[in-house]
């Protein structure tokens, strides 16, 4: 871990150097840069509403045809990756840091500490991820920040799990009782010499959980307890396509497909990212 | 073993506990009445102080949550507001549905996946074992709502083979409806157990045991159909308890997107009319069904593998 530079490149060559890896990044590559290039690409305003050219099928000037309101579907679908990458990317990495934090202190603090945090986690996993989201909207009301916090709230135990189990297996490896010896602080323990060896497994965990994430903001929004409309989220165009099925039904496919292309992507991305970062974790392939 | 399952269960009840507090006090911090949103605005004053008095809601809140326990455990989960029937009675009229679909979805995506799974660690490295895992991957992707919405669409409203609405009446036309919802809700799984069985079968082929029922000249086919796969299918077990957790949040979009009865319906109904004693309930039981199929599961785990006792 001396030059993280060049471990980063070793890392993004390994991948690439992998088909699976290579059609993940290629995937991932290009629903980052549609999200970031939205607002440029897409060929109608996304909220515009034109009655006139309601419900219209698929054709040269609506690729995608139009929803119930005359929206371009096309322009919707681009939209709805930022959306969806808005809500995914916050909330897993926030869910990471917090859980890093927690697993770390659970794994390394005393014994109470441990037993207090692990009952917390064991809890919140104790809920079916999606009633626990649905509880949470009706107590709250459904925004992006709540979905985003439902999946915070959700996924921390998954990553503080990981992140305790790798401490407690490095808590008594030489390296840190020789930094123990020589009257290192906790802090710099943790964050100096467990940190590095523990974020390469949660890099492929946060990597595999941003399907789960999308899918999640994606069914809340299908259920009207995620996004507000009119804000195109792929979940609200499922909505929509949904309600009108007989006579719209491009717009389930053109909110369902880029769900599951993210989907794959990420995950081949994340299983190729495994295999380079930790080869003992890859299985019989 | 008894020390393990009592440690277990104590393990799960405790989490619960932890579980039903920590919702009692979610939904008492929400800002507002709830007296009032139950009620409405336009209700009279003494209407809504006999409400008040009728939850308990006048008392502290220690009170309220010990009134609420004392309450829970004779199985009374407070009154639905609207039809005035008990919360519980509500929920397990619906539980059943639920409880179909995601038994249909675990038996046809276990069978499938076991056998899909079997079948590749029996022919590694083949075009057949190469299918196999690139299915698993994208079987895997697909979210289940995603799934129901297309298959929906593909199947019910397209080419018209299935039903796209309710539950139907009679046992087959039972499982004639249940098909597309189990359909979608399994499918992920298939893909997931195949890979199990898959991972586990190759390292149960390199066992003694094999070995010699080789060496006794046993054709290949018994070795894998008999000797092996009935040790290889052992985890899966155990991602059946966990997986009826996961399939009880997909089973609520195939509720909804097949129109079905069941918890998932009853819960998205309920939070469209504030109705809170009914999604309490709700999530309640389920966390429940979650809990003890969990400990369940590793309770199963334990007895076949007592390695894993030592680890509550």
């Amino acid at each position: 871990m001396a030059n993280s530079r060049s471990e980063l490149g070793t890392i993004i060559r390994g991948v690439a150097r992998d088909p699976l890896g290579l059609s993940g990044l290629i995937i991932v590559g290009m629903i980052v840069l549609s999200a970031l290039l939205a607002s440029w690409i897409t060929p109608y305003d996304p909220v515009a509403i034109n009655i006139k050219d309601r419900m219209q099928g698929p054709s040269l000037t609506h690729l995608l045809g139009t929803d119930q309101l005359g929206r371009d579907t096309f322009s919707r679908v681009i939209m709805g990756g930022q959306v969806a990458l808005k809500v995914a990317l916050p909330a897993v990495f926030g869910a990471m840091a917090i859980g890093l934090t927690l697993g770390m202190l659970a794994g390394y603090g005393p014994k109470w500490l441990d037993n207090f945090l692990i009952l917390i986690f064991d809890t919140i996993r104790s809920f079916p991820t999606v009633m626990f989201a649905l509880a949470v909207v009706a107590l709250v009301g459904p925004s992006l920040q709540t979905v985003v916090f439902v999946v915070m709230a959700t996924s921390i135990p998954t990553y503080g799990r990981v992140a305790r189990t790798q401490t407690l297996t490095l808590r008594n490896s030489e390296f840190i009782l020789a930094e123990r010896s020589m009257g290192a602080s906790m802090a710099r323990i943790l964050g100096v010499h467990m940190l590095p060896n523990i974020i390469g497994v949660l890099a492929v965990l946060a990597a595999m959980d941003i399907p789960t994430v999308i899918a999640l903001e994606a069914g809340l929004s299908f259920l009207g307890l995620g996004v507000k409309p009119p804000t195109p989220s792929w979940g609200a165009l499922l909505k929509d396509g949904y309600a009108l099925i007989r006579q719209t039904p491009w717009l389930v496919v053109g909110g369902g497909l880029p769900i599951i292309f993210a989907t794959l992507g990420f995950t081949f991305l994340g299983e190729s990212l495994r295999d380079v970062i930790d080869p003992k974790l890859r299985k019989n392939r | 073993m008894l020390k393990y399952a009592v440690k277990r269960f104590a393990l799960a009840a405790l989490i619960l506990f932890v579980a039903v507090t920590a919702m009692f006090l979610m939904i008492r911090a929400v800002p507002g009445d709830p007296v009032q949103i139950m009620l409405g605005p336009r209700a009279t004053p003494e209407l809504q102080a006999a409400l008040t008095a009728k939850l308990a809601l006048d008392q502290p809140i220690w009170k309220q949550l010990l009134i609420f326990y004392g309450n829970m455990l004779q199985g009374d989960l407070g009154i639905d507001v609207f039809s005035e029937r008990p919360v519980t009675e509500i929920v397990f009229q619906q539980l059943p549905h639920t409880l179909q679909l995601i038994f249909a979805a675990i038996l046809w995506s276990a069978l499938l996946g076991i056998g899909l799974g079997a079948y590749a660690a029996a022919h590694p490295n083949t075009l057949i074992d190469r299918f196999a895992a690139a299915l698993s991957v994208s079987f895997v992707a697909a979210p289940a709502f995603v799934v129901a919405l297309l298959s929906l669409l593909v199947f019910a409203v397209q080419l018209k083979w299935f039903p796209a609405i309710g539950v139907g009446e009679g046992l087959g036309d039972k499982l004639y409806h249940l098909v597309l919802p189990a359909f979608a809700i399994g499918l992920s799984w298939v893909g997931y157990i195949a890979r199990l069985v898959r991972a586990s079968m190759l390292e149960v082929m390199g066992e003694n045991h094999i070995r010699t029922a080789r060496a006794f000249g046993l054709s290949e086919n018994r070795i894998v159909m008999v000797y092996a796969l009935r040790i290889a299918i052992l985890p899966v077990v155990t991602v059946i308890g966990v997986g009826i957790g996961f399939l009880l949040s997909a089973a609520v979009f195939a509720e909804i997107v097949f129109a079905r009865p069941g918890l998932g319906k009853l819960v998205i109904d309920s939070i469209t009319t504030r109705n809170y004693p009914i999604v309490m309930g709700s999530v309640l039981v389920s966390t429940a069904l979650f809990v003890v199929s969990t400990a369940i599961a590793d309770l199963v785990n334990a007895w076949l593998d007592p390695r894993a006792r030592d680890s509550v």
